[in-house]
């Protein structure tokens, strides 16, 4: 089953296994921000969230950064 | 830099008429405390404890710990930024109250705080069980919001440390310890032989009441930089630390930093100890690759072979600790990493967050996840009742007798990164 990984620390995705990296914002606020407004705030998380789900149809030979 | 130490040993506390110390004995004018603390407007109420050595007394929720000290010369006060002005410290003299603890406690932000019980199994995890406690306990005015009840008590933490050691500072010191860090020049030329060998030490920095500053400066907005060790003796770094407490590195143990301690004591016999390296820990990649990249390049640029690098904190900051240790040994300097682990209560669970193939000499300092039973205390000063939501804690840790279940992770100094412990394994 094909599984996106949305973690701020790449290297620690990578170094758990994960296949299909997503970086995100922050630890605290990985999906979001707080210095934007919350619509720009929204943009950035739909954007993410988009780009996981273009990630999890991707076919990858190997540990692939988006 | 010079700086002399000029320690007044302290065996035990009372209240009395007047602040001095009289035999070792360290009295304390309550009222005049109170009322030096009281200017801060911020504060609604203070109290002040004493606590010793072997009494049955809990102390929790513990938010920072702060040795007494304060300039006798060498120009700017200690804890630059906060009780001294901004200008270098870590020149001179210095006097210091040795034995004696400032621990601020109170309803603060309660969730990542620490317990300190001064007799009885826990005592053994805790360094402050063992020194001569001023308990404040501190209550910050309703309006005040969390960030500026966490400044507060920070600054009354450190002022009251410096109020006693000014009234003391008349006293005649037991011992005197020098320290010297010479030009670079000098350093570099010096020891032909020894293996240069430099200190990269991290401070926590996540913000959200993680912070530790540096003369005053947010360690989360620098860059990694150079300072002498004798800058940190006089409180060039304090903790904003609302952190697990185990491996919190409170301002008593930036004064007193054992890693600075044990590089002198090999300085000019094993190795030539010349620099000391701040980089912080912070909550994006960019800034993670940034400092580490930094200190990295520093130690670079002193030339030296080997670093001791020791963490604060886990989980977020073992990224940096990880990147630290990757990228020194990939410049071709030998690392040695100070950190701790949570590795479940059965100590079976991976250690850290992330790994690295080229750290290969690690000291740990104790599993925080270990979990222990505190017994009831004849007296708690602070707010027991926080032992539910300390971390560490969980619910229905605190029992209706007054003994609590928690983990290691909540008592303070049990498991700190920077070796400042009281239980120690050798591999034989």
């Amino acid at each position: 089953m094909p599984v996106v990984h949305m973690a701020s620390i790449v290297p620690i995705s990578q170094s758990v296994g994960a296949n299909r990296i997503i970086p995100t914002v922050a630890i605290p606020y990985p999906l979001g921000n707080p210095t934007l407004s919350p619509a720009e705030e929204k943009k950035l998380r739909r954007g993410l969230v988009e780009k996981a789900l273009k990630a999890l149809g991707a076919d990858v030979t190997e540990q692939t950064v988006f | 830099m010079k700086l002399e130490l000029h320690k007044a040993p302290v065996r035990s506390l009372r209240f009395g008429p007047q602040t001095t110390l009289e035999n070792d004995v360290l009295v304390i004018n309550q009222q005049e405390l109170q009322a030096l603390l009281l200017e801060d407007p911020r504060l609604a109420a203070v109290t002040v404890d004493l606590a010793h050595p072997g009494e049955s007394i809990r102390i929790m929720p513990v938010k920072d710990a702060v040795e007494p000290r304060c300039k006798l010369s060498g120009g700017n006060e200690v804890f630059p930024g906060f009780i001294g002005g901004v200008e270098t410290v870590g020149q001179g003299a210095t006097f210091v109250l040795e034995g004696a603890t400032v621990l601020t406690t109170g309803r603060l932000v309660a969730p990542q705080e620490g317990i300190v019980d001064m007799s009885g199994p826990g005592a053994a995890y805790t360094p402050f069980s063992s020194t001569c406690n001023i308990v404040l306990g501190l209550t910050p005015r309703e309006d005040v919001t969390l960030h500026e009840a966490e400044a507060t008590c920070r600054m009354v933490g450190l002022k009251a440390a410096h109020y006693l050691a000014c009234r003391c500072k008349a006293a005649k010191a037991a011992r005197v310890e020098h320290y010297a860090f010479p030009p670079l020049a000098e350093a570099m030329a010096a020891h032909p032989g020894l293996p240069k060998v430099a200190y990269i030490y991290m401070l926590q920095s996540q913000g959200l009441l993680h912070d530790t500053w540096v003369y005053g400066v947010d360690a989360k907005k620098t860059l990694p930089t150079l300072i002498s060790p004798t800058e940190i003796m006089d409180g060039a770094v304090i903790s904003g630390n609302c952190v697990s407490a185990c491996d919190k590195n409170n301002t008593y143990v930036h004064q007193n930093n054992p890693i600075i301690k044990a590089l002198y004591a090999r300085h000019g016999k094993e190795i030539n100890f010349v620099g000391v390296i701040l980089t912080n820990e912070n909550v994006t990649l960019a800034d993670k690759q940034r400092s580490s990249s930094y200190a990295v390049k520093l130690a670079s640029m002193l030339g030296v072979t080997a670093a001791v690098i020791s963490e604060e904190g886990f989980g977020n900051p073992d990224a940096d600790l990880v990147l630290n240790c990757v990228k020194a040994e990939s410049a071709g300097i030998k690392t040695v990493l100070v950190t701790d682990e949570y590795a479940g209560a059965n100590g079976a669970s991976q250690s850290l967050a992330d790994s690295c193939p080229e750290g290969t000499a690690v000291v740990t300092a104790g599993n925080a996840n270990a979990t222990i039973v505190l017994p009831p205390m004849a007296k708690v000063l602070g707010d027991p009742a926080q032992a539910d939501v300390i971390a560490g804690g969980f619910f229905g840790s605190l029992r209706a007798d007054g003994s609590m279940e928690v983990e290691l992770q909540a008592i303070l100094g049990a498991t700190n990164e920077l070796g400042f412990n009281k239980i120690g394994a050798y591999t034989i």
